[in-house]
């Protein structure tokens, strides 16, 4: 029930030349009732970040904005906002009742009934009632989980912030827990700020994604659009797994060469007019192709774009092998295939790199030049019916 | 069947019970002699149990108990507040010192942790000077003070000398707390002295157990300051009266070392009480 705005949000550590900067200049707006993401490598600033929108940090510079009114200088418990923390942070000595009934004591004046009856009707949501009377210590961590949320939920915040708060769990909870959280979001409809390091969580989960990187802004967008559309190469290389390919190559007369060391012939990309119109002869670039757009063991692929290639490691993974292969013409890349296709290390394969997924990349900047063509994918999609 | 395993083993258990012989040889020299009649000290070697009737007494037990009855009474008036409430504020200054964040507290930290290497000695001189300045008596009301000023003195200072070594304490079982807990009663909307009242103090009771145990003892042992500090012979703690037994002519051994064991005792029972929490506190379990 609030909107969330970051503007110009600037966190240094440290004073005068061994200042470091841990955020810099981070402005974006989350809409009321929106999941968003913030994602990045770990150091890349994304809990601090959180930390300042709940006031566990100060902000150096910039403003921080719920539904308008500056929240800076307000201390955390004034702000409205609740977080779920990684480590769960419950606290040992209580119930779990106590738990979620301690901050609907400290920060309402609701009568003692009240509590209880929200507390109760929060647990029946998140079906941990008959763990109300049992302390931290003797549940799961799945419970755990759940408990910390239930914490979160039971005071009704304007806004949640959640840091990691799925990477203590294995695999398998993790992927239900995934799935109920955001069911959950889209039920309460309460504005979220949610921090990760996985990209696969920040793909399924998000309304929308902030990529961080070096405490800078990358590209506030959604996922498919974060995916299809990347901002620069960075945002490219992050979103996706296995990560994008990577060529540096530079353009000559519409086609893209990349220089080997050993001698033999180079590698040469003839570009799709659209790619081409948008670099200018003689630049560095580099071209990027995520490994699901290759095809390995090409049959239709137009001849300008198949390359023959040794196939160096299969990483089958069940559903999709996961191939290394060797560019006669110098360059490796990865690339995903399915899971029946027979591929085995050591073959010589024709590899096709289709004209219309390649995405270019300035080669010092590192910002999008062209990215790949796209016919029907509708990019605003939501990930949960609202 | 005795191999070389089982040898040495029983070599290992005959040392260890030498070893508990010598550490008990004097507790067990005294216990026998505090029931020796002064025939039986004074005709038998200290560890040998009393042999015969007219060997055997309690009286000594009862004598030395009624000789340190009012010293036992005026301890316990003075060491217990001043053990529980230097525990208690070594817990607050550590909490302020290691959960909070201000500007310029290591450098009170540091005043905190020289405090802890302050020799008794050194601090006699001003320790008197600064109570005959200050006239207890006249500040707090004389209800209050009636006539237990020197213990009051000595609770005020055992306190006050005590808050460094027990702010060191607390401060490394608090380090260990879960910092995103704490954060976490802070955005429920507890006030720092609330996150301290509901979540620091419940989840301190093993390093309570270890503070209030090491200080107890160490108030209630202290010889030094009780000399210096009480005139008024009403108010001398049991240290001082144990002190008094020791005869100037004849040496009542049996009577000493029946006063040693009653005024020790408190200390021991103190230790049987939080024992289990202690064992957890000094595992630094949390």
């Amino acid at each position: 029930m609030a909107r969330l705005e970051l503007d110009s949000v600037t966190k240094r550590f440290g004073d005068g030349g061994d200042a470091v900067v841990a955020v810099d200049d981070v402005t974006v707006e989350v809409p009321d009732g929106e999941f968003l993401v913030l994602v990045g490598p770990s150091g890349c600033g994304k809990s601090t970040t959180l930390r300042m929108i709940a006031g566990l940090e100060t902000v150096t510079d910039g403003e921080i904005r719920l539904d308008g009114s500056r929240i800076n200088d307000q201390p955390p418990a004034q702000r409205d906002i609740a977080m779920v923390f990684q480590s769960y942070a419950l606290y040992p000595h209580m119930t779990v009742r106590e738990n979620m009934r301690f901050g609907l004591e400290e920060s309402t004046d609701l009568p003692a009934d009240e509590q209880n009856d929200r507390v109760e009707s929060t647990a029946e949501m998140l079906d941990i009632t008959e763990l109300l009377d049992r302390k931290p210590g003797e549940l799961s961590g799945g419970q755990r989980q759940r408990v910390a949320l239930g914490r979160a939920i039971v005071r009704d915040p304007a806004a949640f912030l959640m840091d990691e708060p799925l990477s203590n769990l294995d695999a398998k909870l993790r992927s239900e827990m995934r799935t109920e959280l955001q069911q959950l979001q889209a039920d309460l409809d309460t504005t979220t700020v949610y921090v990760t390091h996985d990209q696969t969580e920040a793909m399924t989960m998000g309304d929308r994604i902030a990529i961080l990187d070096g405490g800078e802004l990358q590209q506030v967008a959604t996922p498919l659009e974060a995916y299809h559309r990347p901002a620069n190469r960075f945002v490219a290389g992050f979103i996706g797994e296995p990560s994008m390919n990577f060529v540096p190559a530079a353009v000559e007369g519409g086609a893209l060469t990349a220089r080997r060391a050993t001698a033999g012939d180079a590698f040469r990309y003839p570009l799709p007019a659209a790619a081409a119109d948008a670099v200018d002869d003689g630049t560095d670039v580099t071209l990027g192709i995520r490994p699901e757009d290759i095809v390995v063991d090409a049959v239709d692929v137009d001849p300008d774009h198949a390359f023959e290639a040794t196939v160096e490691v299969v990483e089958p993974t069940g559903s999709e092998n996961v191939v290394h292969v060797e560019l006669a013409a110098g360059p490796s890349v990865v690339a995903t295939v399915d899971g029946l296709q027979q591929v085995r290390a050591g073959e010589t394969v024709s590899v096709g790199i289709p004209g219309d997924a390649v995405h270019l990349f300035d080669a010092r900047s590192g910002s999008a030049l062209h990215s790949r063509s796209l016919d029907s994918v509708d990019l605003e999609s939501r990930r949960v019916r609202p | 069947m005795t191999g070389p395993v089982d040898r040495r083993r029983a070599a290992l258990y005959v040392v260890l019970l030498a070893m508990v012989a010598f550490y008990l040889a004097p507790l067990e020299a005294g216990l026998v002699t505090a029931f020796k009649t002064e025939t039986g000290f004074l005709r038998t070697t200290p560890f040998v149990p009393p042999l015969g009737a007219e060997q055997f007494t309690v009286d000594a037990w009862r004598t030395a108990f009624g000789r340190l009855r009012q010293g036992l009474l005026n301890s316990v008036l003075m060491a217990v507040p001043a053990t529980v409430l230097s525990a208690l504020f070594g817990s607050l200054a550590a909490y302020g010192l290691t959960n909070l964040e201000w500007r310029g507290q290591v450098g009170v930290l540091v005043l905190f942790v020289a405090g802890v290497f302050l020799p008794y000695q050194s601090v006699l001189v001003p320790l008197t000077q600064f109570w005959s300045a200050v006239d207890l008596a006249g500040r707090v009301p004389l209800a209050v003070v009636g006539g237990n000023e020197g213990l009051i003195q000595l609770s005020i200072t055992h306190i006050a000398y005590g808050v460094p070594i027990c702010t060191v304490l607390f401060r490394s079982y608090y380090a260990t707390l879960d910092e995103e807990m704490l954060e976490a009663a802070r955005l429920d909307g507890a006030s720092a002295l609330t996150v301290y009242r509901r979540i620091v103090l419940p989840l301190s009771v093993p390093i309570f157990a270890v503070t209030l145990i090491y200080q107890f003892t160490n108030i209630w042992n202290d010889l030094l300051f009780a000399l210096v500090l009480v005139n008024d012979p009403s108010n001398q703690v049991v240290t001082v009266a144990l002190n008094e037994l020791q005869g100037s002519f004849v040496n009542q051994y049996n009577l000493q070392m029946a006063g040693a064991f009653i005024a020790a005792l408190p200390t021991l029972v103190v230790y049987v009480l939080f024992g289990e929490q202690f064992a957890k506190g000094v595992a630094g379990e949390t």
